[in-house]
C-alpha cells in the first residue's frame, strides 16, 4: 500500500531528476570520463605504462607552467581585492543609498559582457600605435613606443579588468553584513582607521572574501583568453597546453592528464580552506 | 537643503575604478568610428561604415544568429531546470542531507576550472560518440548555466513568505495549483532575471564553445576571438562594440528584475 507521503516523496524525486541527471551526465561524468582517459584506456588490456601521461605531465617545463598559472592567480586575486576592498567598503558603508545600486550595476557589468572583446579593448590601449603610446608621444616627443603589449603587464591589467568585478561582487555581499554599528562603536571609543580596518572590517569580511578569493583564483590559473591575447610567449599559462593538447596535436590522453593535473591542484587548495568553518558556511551561502 | 559632499580618498578610489572599467570601451567606440579599416588615434574623420559592413558581413551574422538561437535554448531550458533544482533544493519534501546533495551536485561547475569541463565534455563527447556541434555546446552551456538559474531562484525563494503556500494547500490546493498560482507569479521577477542572465552568459561564452564547437559551428565569440588573433582592425572594433552593446541591454534589462547582491 503506497502512503500519500510516500507518493509526495516519490514525486518530489522525479522533479529533481533532470536537473541532476543534467549536472551528473555533463558535469561530474566528464571529469571522471576525463580521469579514466588519462590513466587507463590507453594502458588497456595490461594495464602497461599506466601513468605514462603523468610521467609527462611531471617534467620541469609542464610543472613550471601550471606553478606560474597558480601563483599567477594567488597574486592577481590578491591585487583584485586590494582594490575591491576600499571600493565595496564605501558602496556598503560610505556611498549615499540613491547612488548604491547604480554604481554596483555599473562595476557588475562587465561580469555579463564578452570577456573576448573585454580583453581585446586591451589591445587598442596598449598596442605600439595604441593609446597608452600616443599619450606619451604627445607628453616627451621623441620617446620611441614602449612595448607594452603581450607582456606581464597586458596579461597583470587584462586579468585585473576581467576579474576585479567577480571580486567586487563577492566582497560586497560580505561587506553588507558587516555590522555599521560595530564600526560607530569602534569610532566612538577612539579606534583609529588602522585600527578599524585591522580589527574589524578585515576580520569580519574575512571569510566572504576568502569564498570569493577561492573561485576567482582558480579562474584566472586557467583562464585562456586572456593570456592568448594579452599575453606573449613567455607568459604561456596552463589552460593554452591544453587547448594546445586537445585541439592542434589532438594528444588527448595528455591533454586530460594536464586538464587533471590542473584540477587536483585547485581541488587541493579547495579542500584546505574548506577545512575552514568559517569558510565552509560561506561556500555554503553561495 | 543638503549640499552635496564632496566624495572622499575611498569615493575617488570608486570612481576610479569605474573609469578602469569603462574608458578602454569607450576608446574601442571612438576607434570603431574610423573611416579607414585601420585606424590612427587621433582619427582623421567619422564614419559609421564599419557598422553597415559588419551587419551586412554573412559570417558574423551566422555567427551572432547562432549565438542568439544557441542563447535563447539555453536560457529557457536552464531556467526551467533551475526552477526544478531549487524547488527541490528549497521545498522538497525530503531530508536536509539529500537537498544539499542535489545543490552540490548543481554547483560542480563552480568549482571545477571551465578549460578542465570543457576538456572533460569534449573527450566524453568523442568517446560516447557524440562528436563535436550543436548537441555537446547546448550541453555545456546548459551545465555552465545551470549553478546561476538554480542559485538566482533560491535566493527567490528563500525571500518568500512560505505561509502563503501553506495556507493555499489549508484552502484545498493541490500543491501543482499552490505551485502555479502562488509560487510560480511570486517567483516571476526572478525568473525572468534567470532567462536573461542565462542568455548573457551563454552568448558570450567562448571556451567551452572553442573546444565543443569542431569545424561546423560557428558562434559570434568564436568568430571575434578568430579576428582578434589575426589583428586589430576597424571591422573588429564595430563588431566588437555591437556584441557589448547587444550583451549590455540584456544584462541591464535583467537587473532591472534583479538588481545585484
Amino acid at each position: 500500500m503506497r502512503s500519500p507521503e510516500w507518493a509526495m516523496r516519490s514525486r518530489a524525486l522525479a522533479l529533481a531528476a533532470a536537473p541532476v541527471a543534467v549536472a551528473l551526465a555533463v558535469g561530474v561524468v566528464p571529469v571522471l570520463v576525463l580521469f579514466a582517459e588519462s590513466l587507463v584506456w590507453a594502458a588497456l588490456p595490461d594495464l602497461t605504462g599506466v601513468l605514462e601521461a603523468y610521467a609527462r605531465v611531471g617534467r620541469s617545463v609542464y610543472l613550471a607552467v601550471l606553478g606560474r598559472s597558480v601563483l599567477i592567480g594567488v597574486l592577481l586575486t590578491g591585487a583584485c581585492l586590494a582594490v575591491a576592498y576600499p571600493v565595496t567598503y564605501w558602496l556598503a558603508h560610505r556611498c549615499p543609498p540613491r547612488q548604491r545600486v547604480l554604481l554596483l550595476v555599473l562595476l557588475t557589468l562587465p561580469l555579463w559582457l564578452n570577456y573576448v572583446v573585454l580583453n581585446y579593448v586591451w589591445v587598442w590601449i596598449l598596442a605600439r600605435g595604441g593609446l597608452v603610446n600616443h599619450l606619451l608621444g604627445a607628453v616627451l616627443p621623441g620617446l620611441s613606443p614602449l612595448r607594452l603589449l603581450y607582456t606581464e603587464l597586458s596579461l597583470t591589467v587584462g586579468f585585473v579588468y576581467i576579474y576585479l568585478p567577480y571580486v567586487i561582487l563577492s566582497l560586497y555581499v560580505a561587506m553588507e553584513r558587516l555590522d555599521g554599528e560595530l564600526l560607530a562603536a569602534a569610532a566612538d571609543l577612539g579606534a583609529s582607521r588602522v585600527r578599524m580596518v585591522t580589527d574589524i572590517i578585515i576580520p569580519q569580511t574575512a571569510a566572504g572574501a576568502a569564498a570569493g578569493a577561492l573561485i576567482v583564483y582558480a579562474r584566472i590559473a586557467g583562464a585562456f583568453a586572456t593570456p592568448e591575447i594579452l599575453g606573449g610567449p613567455q607568459q604561456q599559462l596552463i589552460a593554452q597546453l591544453i587547448t594546445d593538447a586537445f585541439l592542434e596535436v589532438l594528444d588527448l590522453r595528455f591533454a586530460a592528464a594536464l586538464a587533471f593535473s590542473f584540477l587536483a591542484v585547485v581541488a587541493f587548495v579547495l579542500l584546505i580552506g574548506l577545512t575552514s568553518r568559517h569558510l565552509r558556511r560561506e561556500v555554503r551561502r553561495w | 537643503m543638503v549640499r552635496p559632499r564632496a566624495p572622499g580618498v575611498l569615493g575617488w578610489v570608486v570612481i576610479s575604478t569605474c573609469v578602469f572599467i569603462y574608458a578602454p570601451i569607450a576608446v574601442l567606440g571612438y576607434l570603431s568610428l574610423s573611416p579607414t579599416s585601420q585606424p590612427a588615434i587621433p582619427l582623421e574623420g567619422w564614419s559609421l561604415r564599419w557598422y553597415a559592413t559588419v551587419l551586412s558581413d554573412p559570417r558574423f551574422m551566422r555567427g551572432i544568429m547562432t549565438s542568439i538561437g544557441i542563447g535563447a535554448v539555453t536560457a529557457l531550458t536552464g531556467t526551467l531546470l533551475g526552477l526544478l533544482a531549487a524547488h527541490t533544493i528549497m521545498r522538497a519534501p525530503a531530508s536536509a542531507r539529500l537537498r544539499t546533495a542535489v545543490a552540490a551536485v548543481i554547483a560542480v561547475p563552480l568549482f571545477v576550472p571551465t578549460v578542465v569541463l570543457a576538456v572533460a565534455i569534449g573527450i566524453t563527447a568523442g568517446r560516447v560518440g557524440v562528436g563535436f556541434g550543436v548537441l555537446p555546446v547546448l550541453a555545456g552551456h546548459l551545465v555552465w548555466v545551470l549553478p546561476f538559474t538554480t542559485f538566482v531562484l533560491t535566493a527567490r525563494y528563500a525571500q518568500l513568505d512560505t505561509r502563503l503556500e501553506a495556507a493555499a494547500a489549508d484552502l484545498g490546493a493541490s500543491p501543482l495549483v499552490a505551485f502555479r498560482s502562488v509560487t510560480l507569479p511570486l517567483l516571476a521577477p526572478a525568473v525572468i532575471a534567470s532567462v536573461l542572465f542565462s542568455f548573457a552568459l551563454s552568448f558570450n561564452e567562448f571556451l567551452i564553445t572553442f573546444f565543443l564547437a569542431g569545424s561546423g559551428l560557428t558562434t559570434m565569440p568564436l568568430e571575434i576571438f578568430g579576428k582578434v588573433r589575426i589583428g586589430a582592425t576597424s571591422f573588429l572594433n564595430a563588431a566588437s562594440m555591437l556584441v557589448l552593446l547587444v550583451s549590455a541591454v540584456v544584462a541591464l534589462a535583467a537587473a532591472r528584475f534583479e538588481p545585484p547582491a
